[in-house]
């Protein structure tokens, strides 16, 4: 399976966010954020709302399938 | 006075070497008893001691050790102990097929110690190259 929309990385970049400083609020390595980012790896529902929170949007925001 | 836990686990690693080398002496100059229990491969008792007091110095300093484990991580030692197992079932059949063919004659523990560390290598291997691909 694989994601439709991915705008982690367009939301991160808005936020003038590092890959490194994101995955230390999210509690995940920065290799998951590359892969997250790269749609190599699809985040759980519980990631996807931490991202959500952090954003300050809502899931389908970020991640579409 | 408290110790701080570095100094502690030098401290620790430090007197289990210096067992470790004098019992390793001992054993070689062939001074005093060099049976364990009956085991003499295992040397003298300050050997012995010695690697229990590494393995338990090893086990907390890693336990200290904090570690960052995320899902992505846990997903993927999932799928590479899958691939262990189904390449367990595999070895099996193999090994059955070649026992038939001709007789494996190696001691039944050399052969699950073989079995273990090539279960493990087949999951490190595993581990690293699934790594890339999520």
């Amino acid at each position: 399976m694989k994601l439709k929309t991915n705008k982690l990385k367009e939301f991160r970049e808005k936020d003038k966010m590092t890959q490194e400083k994101l995955a230390n609020k999210i509690g995940v390595t920065r290799q998951t954020i590359i892969s997250i980012e790269n749609g190599k790896y699809i985040p759980s529902l519980p990631l996807a709302l931490k991202f959500a929170k952090i954003f300050k949007c809502k899931v389908e925001d970020l991640f579409e399938v | 006075m408290e110790i701080e836990s570095g100094t502690r686990a030098k401290l620790m690693y430090g007197i289990a070497s210096s067992m470790l080398i004098l019992g390793l002496l001992l054993n070689y100059f062939n001074l005093g008893t060099s049976n364990f229990a009956g085991f003499s491969s295992v040397g003298n008792w300050l050997i012995y001691l010695a690697f229990v007091g590494l393995m338990i110095s090893t086990v907390i300093a890693l336990s200290k050790k904090r570690r960052a484990v995320d899902e992505r991580m846990e997903f993927i030692s999932t799928k590479a102990l899958r691939i262990t197992f189904l390449s367990l079932f595999v070895a099996s059949f193999i090994i059955m097929i070649i026992d038939g063919i001709k007789a494996i004659t190696i001691p039944y523990h050399m052969f699950m110690s073989y079995l273990v560390c090539g279960l493990l290598i087949i999951y490190f291997i595993t581990y690293k190259i699934l790594l890339r691909f999520y």
